[in-house]
């Protein structure tokens, strides 16, 4: 092989692994409320700032690389529907789902994630933001996924099988780990996107959770906390890996009302 | 006269790995194929890659010491080009000069600017196993030695001087497409520029003395 070229291998490999990370990199939607994770940020709704990056984001530490296995499976339906997308490759990990709305409605995937596609989606063009990425653990002797939905509600699935491996998370000069949240857990400095997808950075984890009332210590505190927040967004600083420059903020919390105020979470007395 | 020894040196390597890295421009289609990466298009960013790959892999093969090193560093520059996509400068609808410096800077800096992506990176299967930098040198000699002495010079260069060398010595951009894809004026460019030749002519006639020092010991042992 001359040294001219690129390892023939490595290039498809690294072609393959561009292609996935730029086609199962979230974008902000705006009409599309998603439900991220399950737990990672102890059930706090990020919507008000940004949108805090689950997994299945290939481009940043801690991620998952998906190397696709077989062939796309394509399948329309309206409703609720079960698609057989056949016996999976020995080596398969995961199911990459790409899910159309073809109409308004509620569209669940197997996870429990979910999207709301309404009439003016599909108004404007193109006449909607794409398809929405998942990439769900397969279950041992289940050949099919299921989609829920609400009444009538048309769709269109992709699905293929996938071998999943979790990249490490960077560490900073500092020491910090950086990256987004996986099954190890969640890094010092979690990756959001804010500024509707125009910044990329980093919230402190500590930073969030204090955002977020994560050090609640009872139910009457939790049930207190959810009051307050009724009416109150918290801003956190978004940093770059190195966890000191400052590239923007983050907003947490979803209070949008007449009364509600944001305030960054310096200026509270928060006790975490 | 030693000057002009400096300038003759400068001018012969410049040449050469001009001639020897010489690649077909972009086609005209890369505006598309970027605006479409930029929608979420994968199979258009995979058009990105396809116009690019070679060009970055044999600037990073120049900055290197082997194959396996600048095969990361593409990777690592590809990677960074969808993760810097706000911000990446397209210079009259390429966004080429943004990943040759960027493969500059990570070749400068292997370890620091590939962490990110080591883990990605090593997911991804070879055809062939880790070469030694003896192994792997250049197709010939006389390439293997002129990259050797281009990556010397262009190490003692300040981290926007090597660009703008790489740019418009080695990769035919104008001072003022080069200031483009630096974000800088085209004024501070051709003043850098000037300053960084200079450099580089000094780093060369360094290793030119070096050298001739060595043959000299060489010849009274």
């Amino acid at each position: 092989m001359s040294t001219k070229e690129m390892d023939p291998v490595f290039t498809a490999a690294l072609r393959e692994a561009l292609v996935a990370t730029v086609k199962d990199t979230p974008r902000v939607r705006r009409r599309w409320r998603w439900r991220v994770g399950t737990g990672t940020f102890l059930g706090v709704t990020l919507v008000a700032g940004g949108v805090a990056l689950a997994s299945g984001v290939f481009s940043l530490p801690g991620a998952p690389v998906n190397t696709p296995l077989g062939n796309v499976i394509t399948a329309t339906r309206t409703g609720t529907a079960t698609i057989d997308i056949g016996t999976p490759p020995a080596t398969a990990t995961d199911v990459s789902l790409a899910l159309t709305c073809l109409t308004a409605g509620w569209f669940y995937f197997p996870n429990g994630s979910s999207m709301n596609c309404d009439s003016a989606d599909f108004t404007h063009a193109p006449p909607s933001d794409g398809p929405a990425s998942e990439v769900v653990p397969l279950t041992a002797g289940v050949d099919t996924v299921t989609i829920k939905t609400s009444p009538n509600a048309t769709w269109m699935l992709q699905a293929m099988y996938v071998n999943q491996v979790t990249t490490s998370w960077g560490v900073n000069a500092s020491g910090e780990t950086y990256g987004v949240a996986n099954q190890n857990g969640t890094p010092d400095l979690v990756a959001v996107i804010i500024n509707q997808g125009h910044t990329d950075g980093y919230v402190k984890e500590n930073e969030l959770n204090c955002a977020a009332g994560g050090d609640v210590a009872s139910l009457a505190e939790a049930a207190a906390w959810d009051k307050t927040s009724q009416n109150r967004n918290i801003t956190i600083p978004v940093y770059e890996s190195d966890g000191v420059t400052v590239v923007g903020t983050f907003t947490v919390g979803n209070a949008t009302g007449p009364n509600s105020k944001t305030v960054p979470l310096s200026s509270l007395s928060l006790g975490c | 006269m030693r000057r002009a020894i400096k300038s003759e040196l400068f001018a012969r390597v410049t040449l050469t790995l001009m001639r020897t890295f010489l690649v077909v421009e972009s086609p005209g289609e890369e505006p598309e194929a970027w605006a479409a990466s930029l929608d979420n298009d994968g199979n258009a960013f995979a058009v990105v890659f396809d116009m690019h790959r070679d060009r970055v892999y044999h600037h990073a093969l120049r900055m290197t010491t082997n194959v396996h090193d600048a095969e990361e560093v593409v990777a690592a520059a590809f990677f960074e080009l969808w993760r810097r996509r706000k911000s990446v400068r397209v210079v009259d609808g390429s966004v080429l000069p943004w990943l040759l410096v960027t493969a500059t800077n990570l070749s400068r800096n292997l370890t620091r600017g590939i962490r990110r992506y080591r883990s990605l990176i090593a997911s991804l299967p070879r055809a062939t196993e880790m070469r030694s930098s003896e192994d792997v040198a250049l197709e010939s000699i006389e390439e293997t030695r002129l990259a050797t002495i281009v990556r010397e010079a262009i190490s003692t260069l300040a981290r926007a001087d090597a660009a703008l060398i790489v740019l418009t010595t080695f990769e035919h951009y104008s001072p003022a497409q080069a200031a483009v894809a630096l974000g800088i004026t085209d004024g501070a460019a051709r003043t850098r520029l000037h300053r960084a030749r200079t450099r580089m002519a000094a780093a060369l006639g360094t290793w030119e003395d070096d050298k001739n020092i060595n043959a000299t010991k060489e010849t009274n042992r």
